[in-house]
């Protein structure tokens, strides 16, 4: 072979490659229509430019009677450019390229041995290129995973359909990963012998690469089993629902079996009852005592002062004398009540007690009312000689609302 | 102990403390000597920590079980399965009218005005909404759109499914006590063996 006539090949190869990389550009909108349809629309595309467009394997006819339609390469290329995940292609065909390595070296140790350094450059470059077809092949692979599982598989909507492309996915990945298991390095050293440029090429570098792909592979196998997991539980959890609405409406009387009277009470409903915690201040702490004044001097005031006590006297509504009289009645055996407790030397006596024992007819909630207005009516030095304790329990453990069920009244022991 | 009290108080108060309900709380729960610590400060109140299956929320649960205490369990477990149903309608509900393919799980936001809007041009999400929010669970009176919606979010919030992160912001974040809820569910299909199937039939493995 001599030496020109490579060189003349090559520069044809050039200049036929550029007209039809220039076809693509020419033609870019009828062929993004063919990527989108079935087929390639043919209006406006003239004879001349059809049979170019075959001619370049751009566009290929199946057979005589169907349409013109995208070369599968061309379809990929236009993928690949777009990230189009429902289109890309997981290839990392490694056997075919290793066999072409071992091809490639034998042909450039023979043009080494023979002397022929042209040779033996062209033999090293498509070897590079090889390799680094084989490297891109695969960070391509790895970037359409990442990119469908970073998208949750947004490029399809359902549920279903993100579950079978996970599917999908997990396979490419065994795949690649199966591929990535066939490079054997020690039949690489082997291969490229003493070979400084060789063994740089297809030993340092490639070993690098691949572990760095391996790395990639795995991490993004273990995140798409992870997002399967999840997305097979919002499927289960959405047929549960469905599941149980259907039962339930199938079934109005159904009731489940009371699990709180089993002996080992499953854990699930377990559920104490609530706590409230409450605090009151506490002045027994005089480092407090300035922040609790200062807690008081911001508490809201009132929106309008209460009335005097003796101005709210029943008495003064104007009432018909039978109610008056009624009230009056009233008064008149909460004020026995009191004098009882008086003669009853300072022990407590119960409202509600007197008022049975008395034979008393007063509703049992007025009564209880009067004796506290009564107290809360007594002159400040008078209610100090009594002490009135109110029987409560909280009406619910959510709110402050307390309940009064009796009263306890007793006299107080004045101080000497 | 003291930096756990705001935790403590509302885990005593019956709350159900989640990633989204209080992050840093649930952040420490995860750690098991503060849970040790926690059940040895619940001890003497005869309570204890407690979690759902994959441990995506924490409550409080009984320690020994006394009578009363059976009792009370009793009453809760009849509520909760009183509120089932309008509870799964709700979900499924809002499945729809998000266009979803999955429930609401926790962490999804979910805007009231997004539920009016949808209800506004679907005749028969509005409907359906009328019937729950009409559902004693949610007893709302109104027969306004809007107020009925307020009413089954300020249902849920109060129940603790939802939590409003501004009070004077209309969006609401679902929080893990549905993961609880949906515990349950499985847990009374299991218990009472019912015919309802979670798992989508298996796939033909693809050559």
């Amino acid at each position: 072979m001599s030496g020109s006539d490579p060189h003349a090949l090559e520069s044809r190869l050039i200049s036929t490659g550029v007209e039809r990389l220039a076809l693509l550009g020419k033609h870019a909108e009828t062929l993004m229509a063919g990527y989108a349809c079935d087929e390639v629309p043919l209006e406006g595309l003239s004879t001349t430019a059809l049979n170019r467009l075959l001619a370049a394997r751009i566009l290929w006819r199946p057979d005589e009677h169907s349409g013109v339609k995208l070369a599968p390469k061309v379809r990929e290329l236009i993928a690949e450019m777009l990230a189009d995940e429902t289109r890309r292609h997981v290839n990392a065909d490694v056997a075919e390229t290793l066999e072409l390595v071992r091809t490639l070296v034998q042909s450039y140790r023979e043009a080494r041995d023979a002397g022929e350094y042209w040779r033996q450059e062209q033999q090293l470059l498509r070897l590079r290129q090889e390799v680094d077809d084989l490297n891109g092949r695969f960070a391509d692979a790895i970037d359409s995973l990442w990119r469908r599982l970073n998208s949750d598989f947004g490029f399809v909507s359902r549920l279903g359909d993100k579950i079978r492309e996970n599917e999908r996915a997990q396979k490419q990945i065994v795949r690649l990963l199966d591929g990535l298991e066939l490079i054997k390095f020690d039949e690489l050293i082997e291969l490229v012998g003493s070979d400084g440029a060789l063994r740089k090429l297809l030993v340092s570098g490639l070993q690098q690469q691949l572990t760095h792909h391996y790395t990639s592979l795995r991490e993004v196998q273990r995140r798409l089993i992870e997002l399967m997991a999840r997305f097979r539980q919002q499927q289960a959890r959405s047929r549960l629902v469905a599941g149980m609405v259907g039962f339930l409406r199938e079934h109005p009387n159904f009731v489940p079996g009371n699990y709180a009277l089993r002996s080992q009470v499953p854990e699930l409903i377990n559920r104490a009852a609530p706590i409230m915690p409450a605090g009151a201040v506490a002045l027994d702490h005089d480092a407090d005592a300035r922040l609790v004044a200062e807690l008081i001097h911001h508490l809201p005031r009132p929106a309008s002062r209460p009335e005097p006590v003796t101005a709210a006297g029943a008495a003064e509504l104007p009432e018909d004398t039978r109610v008056t009289a009624r009230q009056q009645a009233l008064r008149e055996d909460v004020e026995g009540f009191y004098l009882a407790v008086v003669d009853h030397d300072g022990e407590a006596l119960s409202a509600l007690a007197y008022l049975q024992e008395s034979d008393l007819e007063w509703d049992p909630e007025i009564w209880l009312f009067q004796v506290i207005a009564d107290y809360q009516g007594l002159p400040g030095s008078e209610q100090r000689a009594f002490r009135l304790r109110q029987v409560e329990t909280q009406a619910s453990p959510f709110n402050h609302l307390y309940l009064i069920h009796d009263v306890q009244l007793q006299l107080a022991l004045l101080p000497a | 102990m003291i930096e756990q009290g705001p935790l403590l108080e509302r885990l005593l108060a019956g709350d159900f403390i989640c990633a989204v309900s209080d992050e840093a709380a649930f952040r420490h729960l995860q750690d098991e000597s503060i849970r040790e610590q926690i059940d040895a400060y619940l001890r003497p109140l005869n309570r204890r920590l407690a979690t759902n299956t994959d441990g995506t929320v924490y409550f409080l649960a009984w320690l020994r079980l006394d009578e009363a205490a059976r009792e009370q369990l009793s009453r809760q477990l009849g509520d909760t399965v009183g509120s089932l149903m309008p509870m799964l309608e709700w979900l499924q509900w809002v499945q729809e009218a998000l266009g979803r393919d999955g429930l609401a799980g926790p962490g999804d936001v979910l805007k009231p005005a997004d539920f009016s809007s949808r209800c506004e041009d679907h005749q028969g999400l509005r409907e359906r909404l009328e019937r729950l929010a009409s559902d004693p669970f949610f007893g709302s009176q109104s027969d306004q759109l809007d107020a009925q919606l307020k009413q089954v979010f300020k249902r849920l919030k109060e129940h603790g499914y939802l939590q409003q992160p501004h009070a004077d912001r209309q969006y609401y974040v679902v929080t893990g006590k549905i993961d609880y809820l949906i515990d349950l569910v499985r847990f009374i299909r299991d218990e009472e063996n019912l015919p309802i199937e979670d798992q989508a039939p298996t796939q033909q493995s693809l050559l």
